[in-house]
């Protein structure tokens, strides 16, 4: 399903710039694409905890808390795995069909597979604290979105700098620093926000 | 030897500004069954809740006075929610389920399945199952794991008379092995295959 809206939202964007000149839209195209990417990841964020709220094997879960943490890990994992990893592969191989450049292509990736995990880390807290209210997914995606700019700004830069050949590592590593500070952050706020919000 | 698990001390519960619950305070015993009964809306539920350390309560505590540290880990919950999935086979709720490695844990759930007379759905998705199916197979979870306490929201909704009986013979063996039980009900239960002690909760 991911892939499906990245192909509609990449067909629509090449048929609306089709009067754009070409090296233009070389340029533009991987950040048209990370920011495709990122709203495709705040699609089903809301879902990373839903089904285990409404069958009631949250609750007991969260009763017996023993490794608590590491289970939201593991869930936040497993939508990672299932919502964004195909992205993350098949974006850059359509950057590279549309005619964008092996070195850019290969920032785009690496850029989508520390972003992706980063907004679902962020998402995944968002999703907790929204979790006991029936319709959560506009709330979801604006409490997530300012969260995402960061992201959003690194990742774009360091793949427009990768375009110009200017040097991206500054933006590597801001990248995977807001990667490790999430990962420390989200289990415990987690944990926290769905015991808050199953009271 | 002390005989009590947990000892509730005047636990009060606000929400909204309407008071829920106020000043309870009772024992839970050993090997003995605790019948929370009372109106609806006169926070039944909420106990469980606090009971079980989902709720805080804005007022009193809830203390283990059983002398095992991990007690609270070894109480079922099963409330209005039955806590299986809908895409996972019977069996496979019941897998899950277990906590600990048994060797025998075929067995274990062969026999919960026969003691609940659902051998011949083990095979069926939970969601394909009726209402008061999938209760049983949250009930039968109970027979799976050890633990030292169940705590069970409204054991009787939903259920035919035929289970009704078989949760009441399964929770008397559960009592005589040492285990306790607390739930909820609409009613107090005046006679019964086991001992029940009735709390009457007022709103």
């Amino acid at each position: 399903m991911p892939i499906v809206y990245l192909l509609i939202i990449i067909i629509f964007f090449n048929i609306s710039i089709s009067y754009v000149a070409k090296d233009i839209m070389l340029e533009l195209l991987p950040l048209m694409i990370w920011i495709s990417c990122l709203l495709i990841c705040i699609l089903n964020l809301e879902t990373i905890f839903k089904e285990d709220y409404d069958d009631g094997t949250l609750e007991m879960f969260l009763i017996n808390n023993d490794g608590v943490e590491f289970g939201i890990l593991i869930k936040i994992l497993s939508h990672w795995l299932l919502s964004n990893l195909p992205i993350v592969i098949v974006a850059p191989l359509i950057a590279m069909i549309l005619g964008l450049d092996v070195a850019t292509t290969l920032t785009l990736f690496l850029t989508l597979l520390i972003g992706t995990p980063t907004m679902s880390l962020i998402g995944s807290i968002a999703a907790a604290l929204t979790i006991s209210l029936r319709k959560n997914k506009i709330l979801v995606s604006i409490i997530v979105l300012p969260l995402y700019v960061p992201i959003l700004i690194f990742g774009t830069s360091a793949v427009n700098n990768s375009f110009f050949k200017i040097n991206y590592s500054a933006e590597l590593t801001l990248m995977s620093f807001l990667f490790f500070i999430f990962l420390l952050i989200t289990p415990l706020a987690c944990s926290k926000a769905l015991k808050i919000s199953l009271d | 030897m002390n005989n009590s698990l947990i000892e509730i001390k005047n636990v009060s519960l606000l929400r909204n500004e309407k008071s829920i619950l106020e000043n309870i305070s009772f024992k839970i015993e050993k090997s003995k069954a605790l019948n929370l009964y009372g109106l609806n809306g006169s926070g039944k539920t909420s106990l469980l809740k606090i009971i079980i350390g989902m709720t805080e309560p804005t007022s009193g505590f809830i203390e283990n006075v059983s002398g095992d540290e991990d007690l609270f880990k070894k109480i079922i919950y099963i409330g209005h929610k039955y806590g299986i999935k809908g895409n996972l086979t019977v069996e496979e709720n019941l897998s899950y389920a277990l906590t600990d490695n048994f060797e025998d844990s075929q067995l274990i759930i062969k026999e919960a399945l026969e003691t609940y007379k659902m051998t011949k759905h083990r095979g069926m998705l939970t969601k394909n199952l009726s209402h008061g199916q999938q209760k049983k197979v949250s009930l039968m979870k109970t027979l799976i794991t050890n633990s030292l306490l169940w705590v069970i929201d409204e054991p009787y909704s939903a259920l035919d008379d035929e289970s009704i009986n078989i949760f009441n013979s399964a929770t008397k063996k559960y009592l005589e092995k040492g285990g306790s039980l607390i739930m909820t009900s609409h009613k107090e239960i005046k006679e019964s295959f086991f001992t029940t002690e009735n709390y009457k909760i007022y709103s």
